[in-house]
């Protein structure tokens, strides 16, 4: 279906049609046609284009529409879970092949991750692109390795997006655990043949031995421009010049400070032309989604004195993995203009205010509608209705609205005309929680019977992170000690913010995120 | 005793059961011609040939060749064995098949498939053919054995089912066979012995006995012929009797305690699932009662003077009366197919705290394995050594290497993955042995029976029968009894094709379903021995034991000679008891036969070595979640026990 919404554009456009400039605002609408792209910006009450007669037509007055937010690292399938570091250490861990060794690790993550991904696989993934959803995030990274394809459902599964068949699966490679000198040489022929490849590197302490990892992606031929680092804080910068035509690099920082105590030298990137982008990553260091990172990266910047701007870092979830999509699909996204993705987040704003400085200090609570593909998904009551949203229900976020209430147009996973409730989603992980042993023996006998009977297959979703130290077979013996802790909320709220301070190994510049909320 | 409650109803559905159906009517769904013509029906041409119940097209057969070729040559972890053990190919053979398989009839496509999968001499490896119905047992109403030497065995009848289906009142337990259709009976053991599995000749000679009698229909193909005419004799030099008696097809079904398909348990296997469902058979058929009361839900015992047990389809326990050793245990494991390890460990503990401490003998003839969990924990209770498990290995082939590294069989197989890759720079076949039942689930119980401890096997004691052996053997418990050469040689853990197929799902091997409920199960990790004989293969090797040749008063009355055999070797060994029990604060820890007492919190040293001499201890309890006793007897560990709080 198409779409018109009106409001204060924040286009992040460098087509001159558009906008004079990346930064330039204006009063106006986005024109997103019925393939899902947008068929045209246009200013003031300017005529839109043809075949919208009908097209109904959210109006947001003074609110921010902006490009859909672009998260290029998650952990989808630890969504669930509560921020973990290892009890009673002391010293940040040298390098991500540590912490998985700590003998909480298993219980505290892989199991509880375990028993959701196995248990209700549906579930597990509605609830981390809810999440995603309401924090303006239309595209994601970090999809479970699946046995069917996850797009066109609810947000953009980054590696599993065809664009409705238009572009070939495994456009987007990805890999979070470190990949052998063979696997990488491999990748690199796949970039050479324009894929796109996400992939975790020299995650660590600066001068920590995994630095080597990412001279391994140099040796096997990786450091291309299709090539998308996530990390990289263990790299000396002066490595950065051997990647003469520059890609990405996805900054994380809260994981970063959490683990590690040090971050990613982001100004060093910069100055070699890197793209920079920010990613969330996962439940157990990471925050809720990317608008939150986007915080973090502000203290960051600032406790630093890097000078970047609000408008450099907006970019960093919009316009900037918005060029890297656009390699990859040939289609833009992150950016509001012709022929690009009809991804549109609508932020509350006041008038006249800077709007990359209300994007930045925009919470869950600010963001008013989030459409993908001309379809609007989630949102304010009004804002829903005027959008022609279909097959909703409300969603709460536990007071964090301010009153307001949000719709959530969310449909089974395997009946796209069946309307689906957050609450219905949420009730079944808290099933599997309230008994993780039946759930998971359940689970395995329906896949059996599935397999047996020679039935389509049920969605089956695997862990991406190390496994740790685990028992042969990797699981506990008695699945009755699994232990999955609450469910996390969707949005960031004070249970979050009080279980930062004095733990991990951010030195208390962590603490400061709370501020952006109040 | 078992006492039905349902009386004659009861008994009538028992005869029902055990009755079954004709085998030619379950084959070719009604009688053949004969039958009818016998029976004076009409409408079926006098010889008019019987259709078979489902023809394969030349695609189906492809289909079905070239999953066992990428499964043999890719997952088969005994192929290198094998290959060295029969000088044969199985994939080439395959191969070979696969080139001419649109030239064969459908009985000739079966028979060759079916002989190429038999060759590898490997009970866990078999194929199953089109609409082979799940859980069919081919049976004949009665149960022979052998005794005496290999060289100059004796057949006998040792049970009979229910009067109605023998015709020949004289045909009752204690009769000596003489023929098989004509064949004199020693030489039909020979012939079937022929196509059986087993890596030894007594191992098939064990198994072809059985088949003579019981084949499960989805393990193998079903007999050739509908009848059978049996000679035989009711003393040595008495008079030969000959009767005939038709193969009958029963569906026995699985006990409630049995592994459930896809559970967790289902991926730790190592049994032999056709022995398992012609054990099945042989309780339907000559213990009916205590089959029938599976599903009443309470605890039964087989018979007088066997203690009642929830796990009567698994065990079985009494106390035995030797002439010398006077009162002993007696615990009969007739298998491992569990579905709930700890509940099976804790119904033994159970059944141990009712016999007497004297000595124990634990019986796994015919056990045709199962769970490995519950094989590998069990033996914790006997000893207070800490118990070595088994270890398993992988082929290292691209098709292994790429099932581990899949991300949906990464949190299972991720231990065996370095080696796996690994194996390309090092040529190693197989990859790092690991074992499947993690060590410390081997001593989170600890030992349970004071007394000493001797284990008898058969070469029908299969795969997780065969680990529990191994383990009993290199663990250091107790003597092992071998009836005949030793245990059934199944050294490996198995899959089903579902399992293969599923954990092959998104790998460039990924494997299509196969037609006509075709099936197959393969050995997928190979067993390793550990302890003294650490390395060494179980699979057609098995565990010898010391050899005992069964007697005729053994097969009919209750396994005199060989209990009394087995009781020899529980005589002579010092006695060491110990009993711990927690009362509130304080522990008692009562010993006989020991000098010197060891306590352990969480895994500490607690007091000095304490000395004692028999009787009571009672000491503080310990502020710690692990507690252990160990109990010496000049300077040698005897008893160990634990106490978790």
């Amino acid at each position: 279906m198409s779409l018109v919404i009106a409001g204060r554009i924040v286009p992040l456009s460098r087509a001159p049609k558009v906008a004079a400039s990346e930064s330039a605002t204006f009063q106006g609408k986005v024109w997103i046609g019925n393939d899902g792209r947008i068929a045209a910006v246009t200013k003031g009450s300017a005529q839109g284009p043809k075949g919208f007669e009908t097209a109904p037509v959210a109006d947001v007055d003074n609110d921010l529409v902006i490009p859909g937010f672009i998260d290029l690292h998650s952990h989808l399938a630890y969504a669930a879970l509560p921020l973990w570091v290892e009890p009673n250490r002391t010293v940040p861990f040298p390098h991500h092949d540590i912490w998985p060794t700590r003998p909480t690790y298993p219980e505290s993550v892989t199991w509880p991750a375990y028993a959701l991904i196995e248990a209700t696989p549906v579930e597990l993934l509605a609830y981390a692109e809810i999440r995603a959803l309401i924090g303006g995030t239309t595209s994601i990274q970090g999809s479970p390795p699946s046995n069917r394809p996850l797009d066109g459902w609810l947000v953009r599964n980054i590696e599993d997006e065809t664009l409705g068949g238009e572009v070939g699966r495994n456009q987007v490679l990805a890999s979070t655990l470190t990949l052998k000198s063979e696997q990488l040489g491999e990748r690199a022929t796949r970039m050479r043949q324009g894929a796109t490849f996400i992939y975790h590197c020299a995650e660590g302490r600066p001068g920590s031995i995994v630095q080597r990892e990412y001279l391994a992606t140099r040796t096997a031929g990786c450091l291309q421009r299709h090539l998308v680092a996530i990390h990289t804080n263990s790299v000396d910068p002066a490595a950065y010049d051997t990647w003469s035509e520059p890609g990405a690099i996805v900054w994380s920082p809260f994981s970063n400070l959490w683990l590690y105590g040090t971050t990613t030298d982001v100004p060093a990137a910069l100055a070699r032309n890197i793209n920079l982008c920010v990613g969330s990553d996962w439940g157990p260091s990471g925050t809720r989604n990317v608008l939150g990172e986007l915080k973090v990266a502000s203290l960051v910047n600032e406790a630093n004195g890097w000078g970047i701007t609000d408008f450099d870092l907006v970019k960093m979830i919009t316009a900037n993995p918005g060029d890297v999509l656009a390699q990859a699909w040939q289609r833009q996204a992150g950016r509001l203009q012709p022929g690009a993705l009809g991804d549109v987040v609508v932020i509350a704003a006041r008038p006249r205010t800077d709007p990359f400085k209300m994007i930045l200090r925009a919470t869950e609570a600010g963001v008013r509608l989030v459409v993908v593909n001309g379809r609007p998904l989630y949102g304010t009551e009004a804002l829903m209705r005027q959008a022609g949203a279909t097959y909703t229900s409300e969603i709460s976020l536990n007071g964090r609205l301010q009153g307001q209430s949000r719709r959530l147009a969310l449909t089974r996973f395997d009946a796209d005309v069946q309307s689906w409730s957050f609450a219905e989603v949420l009730k079944r992980l808290e099933e599997v929680r309230a008994d993780p042993k039946a759930a998971i023996e359940r689970s395995r006998r329906l896949a059996f019977a599935s397999i047996r009977s020679g039935g389509a297959p049920r969605l089956r979703l695997a862990l991406d992170m190390p496994t740790g130290k685990v028992p042969v077979g990797g699981l506990p013996k008695d699945l009755a000690t699994i232990v999955v802790p609450p469910i996390q909320p969707l949005a960031h709220d004070s249970e979050f913010f009080a279980s930062i301070s004095g733990r991990g190994f951010h030195g208390g510049l962590l603490d400061g995120l709370a501020d952006f909320y109040k | 005793m078992i006492h039905l409650t349902g009386g004659r109803d009861a008994g009538a559905t028992l005869l029902r059961a055990q009755t079954g159906q004709l085998l030619s009517e379950f084959l070719f769904g009604t009688p053949p011609p004969a039958a009818r013509a016998r029976r004076g029906e009409s409408g079926g041409e006098a010889g008019a040939r019987i259709n078979l119940a489902y023809v394969l097209d030349g695609g189906e057969r492809l289909r079905i060749i070239d999953a066992l070729i990428t499964v043999i040559s890719g997952a088969y972890c005994h192929l290198p064995q094998k290959r060295a053990a029969y000088a044969f190919d199985p994939v080439q053979a395959l191969h070979l098949l696969r080139s001419r398989v649109a030239e064969l009839s459908e009985g000739e496509f079966h028979l060759a498939l079916t002989s190429i999968v038999l060759g590898l001499r490997d009970a866990h490896t078999r194929y199953s053919g089109p609409r082979a119905r799940q859980g069919g047992v081919a049976t004949l109403p009665f149960l022979v054995e052998q005794y005496g030497s290999h060289d100059e065995p004796v057949f006998v009848v040792s049970k009979v089912s229910a009067p109605q289906l023998i015709r020949d009142p004289k045909f009752t337990a204690g009769v000596v066979l003489e023929s098989w259709n004509s064949i004199p009976f020693a030489r039909a053991v020979d012939l079937y012995a022929d196509r059986e599995t087993g890596g030894r000749p007594d191992a098939r000679r064990a198994r072809a006995l059985e088949s003579l009698t019981f084949r499960a229909l989805e393990g193998g193909p079903p007999p050739d012929e509908m009848l059978v005419d049996i000679g035989y004799r009711i003393l040595p030099a008495g008079t030969r009797r000959e009767i005939r008696i038709p193969w009958r097809v029963v569906h026995p079904a699985s006990a409630n305690t049995s592994q459930r398909p896809g559970s967790r348990a289902s991926r730790y296997l190592a049994a032999d699932q056709a022995a398992e469902v012609v054990r099945r058979a042989k309780k339907m058929m000559f213990s009916g009662a205590v089959w029938q009361a599976e599903r009443s839900g309470v605890a039964v015992a087989r018979d007088k003077g066997w203690i009642k047990t929830w796990f009567q389809d698994a065990l079985a326990a009494r106390v035995i009366t030797d002439k010398k050793q006077g009162d002993l245990g007696y615990l009969r494991i007739w298998s491992f197919d569990v579905d709930d390890d700890d509940a099976f460990i804790a119904e033994v503990i159970r059944l141990l705290d009712l016999l007497p401490e004297t000595g124990l003998i634990i019986d796994l003839r015919g056990n045709p394995g199962g769970l490995i969990w519950a094989a590998e924990r069990l033996l914790q209770l006997f000893t207070p050594n800490t118990i070595t498990p088994v270890r398993f290995s992988v082929l290292a082939t691209p098709l292994t290497r790429a099932l581990a590294r899949s991300p949906f069989n990464r949190i299972e197989f991720e231990a065996w993955l370095p080696s796996l890759e690994a194996a390309i720079a090092t040529g190693e076949a197989y990859s790092q042995p690991l074992p499947l039942t993690d060590p410390a689930w081997c001593t989170d119980i600890g030992q349970r029976y004071s007394g000493p401890v001797v284990c008898v096997v058969d070469p029908n004691t299969y795969s997780a029968g065969d680990l529990f052996a191994a383990g009993f053997v290199d663990n250091e418990i107790g003597t092992l009894v071998c009836v005949g050469e030793g245990s059934g040689a199944g050294g490996a853990n198995v899959w089903t094709h579902y399992d293969l197929r599923e954990a092959l799902v998104g790998t460039p091997f990924e494997l299509e379903g196969l037609p006509a409920d075709v099936g197959y199960t393969v050995a997928i990790r190979r067993a390793l021995r550990s302890g003294a004989a650490d390395g060494m293969p179980i699979e057609d090797l098995g565990i010898p034991g010391i050899p005992y040749e069964m007697t005729l008063d053994d097969l009919l009355h209750e396994n005199r000679d060989l209990i009394g055999f087995c009781a020899g070797f529980l005589a002579g060994i010092p006695r060491t008891a110990m009993k711990v029990e927690v009362n509130g604060n304080t522990v008692a820890v009562t010993t006989s036969g020991l000098d010197e007492l060891e306590i352990y919190a969480d895994g500490r040293p607690f007091e000095a070595v304490r000395k004692i001499s028999d009787g009571i201890q009672q000491l503080p309890l310990p502020d710690s979640e692990v507690i252990e006793f160990a109990g010496r007897r000049n300077g040698e560990i005897c008893q160990r026990r634990k106490v978790l709080t």
